[in-house]
């Protein structure tokens, strides 16, 4: 089906527009290419499961998804993390329902087959009786994600064990890591992850959380009508928008006059010493000039690192969320709440209830966002929009900085660094890396038929 | 419980106290925040914390480290102005929205002004011209105390009964 209907002509025209910074609108929810980009895209990519922190004990678990993949993750009891398809292997039922426990063995409802933390089949109702000596169990454990890694204590999965390591998938990316998640010597989860369904393409939240801090100004006006932002309509545009390979990318939000609006993001003047300690001098000159951090990890995992409260009441956290896709116009929405361990209690209280207030579902502002990313997906659908041959135009605006707004040679950090966050740089980058894998081998198997 | 505090919920009390929910739940579906706030006590203690799957029977499935909302009647004033701003996309156009209160159960506490509250709630909601009705249910645990004569809530707790939560976002209070 996929193959009638996108074809090789679409493509080429699909990506003449894209390199002149534009892209057709007919590709953010056509059921086809949301086929491709489950199989393509997600099929191949590093995909977050949770931070170790949630799973702290030796038979802590959680239940994950990788899109349509249900995970489970343990932490086994030599203490080592582990990721299995959360799926008897007996008749494939889903093995574990709970969001989080701690257990040592977990057994299927069905017929009561049950595994150990290591994924080993130990217990069989009735055995040998029924199935004879000759069945194998050690053949018969949890089948485990192919390949599962860490970085700075976020866990990953990816179900292509010829996918690249996680470190070098990061690559550039682990610097700016290094500072959201090391700066201090460590960050913890608190609690669940908030978890609701929008209406919306998984690209279009990724990309407007990652990529486009051009939004705050009129997305979020209403916190500057009630005098908590700046009027001034670039506030959130001062800064560097970073994109780095595989489509990652941070915005280095700061102020008019390039320094943060309040030093190290109104972390506790106590703190001040570890940043020192964690970061290098150039991780550090970035933190100390920083006044929000917000970017992504490609495909679906964006985060933030803002601040919020009044004056001699600031307060810093990181967010990170999920995007799981549910469909061309659905997304899951995972979202967690992270603080530095060293962080005093006082603050860490404080700093959550400021995220509550600020970001989730019942955040305030993002509130808002759910509306815009929801009018996208609803004039999707129409013959306009999804005509392939562009007939109408339908092709969207990413021409912000194209071509003329050269890379800042002198930023610290790696990557290529634009001297503006209101830049549609790394939102193109997104566009062309989507299209790389979506495409890739496409044609070629076309041709063979 | 002892006879003396059962003996407290008259008929008239449950009355005046579910009329009390009801006039909340007018406020709230017809935009009059302001007037809302004003049912609530200045200590109030306003949350609504996760609902979790969890294993086993009879186990609590309230998440005791993550919530939706953690409030105080100060940041509940910021979260209403902010309704009244041109620019809360989410609410403008505004969003029709009915909160169905029902199952109320009224008890006694050792303070002769204060009650424990049990509602029932169901939250529905229809949104510019899309066919797609938004819900969400549970329950409430309200403290509700007379201040210079008038009942005020001065605790709620809301309890949702989906884990994953399906409306789109969470711009209505509860």
């Amino acid at each position: 089906m996929i193959k009638k209907t996108l074809d090789e002509r679409a493509f080429h025209l699909l990506k003449e527009k894209m390199d002149e910074g534009l892209l057709p609108q007919w590709v953010l929810t056509d059921p086809d290419i949301y086929d491709l980009e489950i199989e393509k895209i997600y099929g191949h990519s590093w995909q977050f499961l949770g931070h170790e922190t949630e799973i702290k004990e030796p038979g802590s678990y959680v239940t994950r998804w990788m899109v349509n993949d249900p995970v489970l993750l343990v932490r086994t009891r030599e203490g080592e993390i582990k990721a299995f398809l959360n799926s008897c292997t007996h008749r494939g039922t889903q093995l574990c329902t709970a969001d989080r426990g701690n257990k040592k063995t977990f057994t299927c409802p069905y017929h009561g087959w049950s595994y150990n933390l290591n994924g080993e089949l130990v217990g069989i109702v009735a055995g040998n009786k029924v199935y004879g000596e000759e069945m194998d169990k050690s053949e018969w454990g949890l089948r485990p994600i192919p390949q599962v890694e860490m970085y700075q204590g976020m866990i990953f999965g990816n179900l292509d064990i010829n996918a690249e390591p996680l470190e070098d998938y990061l690559g550039e990316m682990k610097w700016y890591l290094d500072i959201l998640l090391g700066r201090s010597g460590g960050m913890e989860v608190r609690g669940l992850p908030q978890r609701w369904v929008a209406k919306a393409n998984w690209k279009a939240t990724a990309e407007n959380f990652a990529a486009d801090p051009y939004h705050v100004q009129t997305t979020h006006r209403s916190t500057v009508e009630m005098g908590i932002s700046p009027e001034d309509p670039l506030y959130a545009g001062y800064g560097h928008q970073v994109v780095m390979k595989n489509a990652h990318g941070i915005n280095v939000i700061t102020s008019k006059t390039g320094k943060a609006r309040v030093p190290f993001q109104g972390m506790p003047e106590s703190m001040w010493p570890l940043f020192e300690k964690h970061l290098t001098p150039e991780q550090l000159d970035v933190q100390s000039k920083v006044t929000v951090f917000v970017g992504g990890v490609y495909p679906n995992l964006s985060f933030v690192s803002p601040i919020h409260g009044t004056e001699g009441h600031l307060h810093n956290y990181l967010n990170f969320r999920m995007w799981r896709p549910l469909g061309p116009d659905k997304v899951e929405v995972w979202c967690w709440f992270l603080i530095d361990k060293a962080a005093p209690e006082e603050y860490k209280e404080a700093a959550y209830r400021g995220y509550l207030g600020s970001f989730g579902p019942s955040g305030t502002l993002e509130q808002d966002d759910t509306e815009t990313w929801a009018r996208i997906v609803e004039v999707s659908k129409g013959l306009m929009m999804r005509d392939k041959e562009l007939n109408y135009n339908s092709v969207s605006n990413y021409l912000m900085g194209y071509s003329h707004v050269k890379p800042d040679e002198n930023f610290p950090g790696p990557g290529t660094a634009y001297p503006t966050t209101y830049i549609d740089a790394l939102s193109r980058r997104m566009h062309e890396q989507w299209l790389d894998m979506i495409s890739k081998g496409l044609f070629k198997e076309e041709v063979k038929q | 419980m002892n006879l003396d505090i059962e003996r407290k919920v008259t008929p008239e009390l449950h009355l005046e106290i579910t009329t009390l929910l009801n006039r909340e739940a007018y406020f709230l579906d017809n935009r009059k925040y302001k007037e809302w706030l004003e049912l609530l006590t200045d200590d109030l203690v306003y949350r609504m914390p996760l609902r979790e799957t969890v294993e086993g029977v009879g186990v609590d499935d309230i998440s005791k480290d993550m919530a939706f909302f953690e409030e105080t009647k100060v940041s509940l004033t910021t979260r209403a102005n902010r309704l009244y701003t041109k620019s809360a996309w989410v609410e403008n156009p505004a969003t029709r929205q009915r909160h169905f209160i029902t199952n109320v159960t009224v008890e006694g506490t050792e303070k002769e002004d204060e009650f424990k509250v049990r509602s029932y709630f169901l939250f529905m909601r229809s949104r510019a011209s899309t066919t797609d009705i938004e819900q969400m249910f549970g329950e409430r645990n309200d403290i509700i105390r007379k201040v210079n004569g008038v009942w005020k809530i001065s605790s709620r707790t809301i309890f949702p009964d989906q884990s994953v939560i399906t409306t789109m976002n969470m711009s209505m209070f509860l």
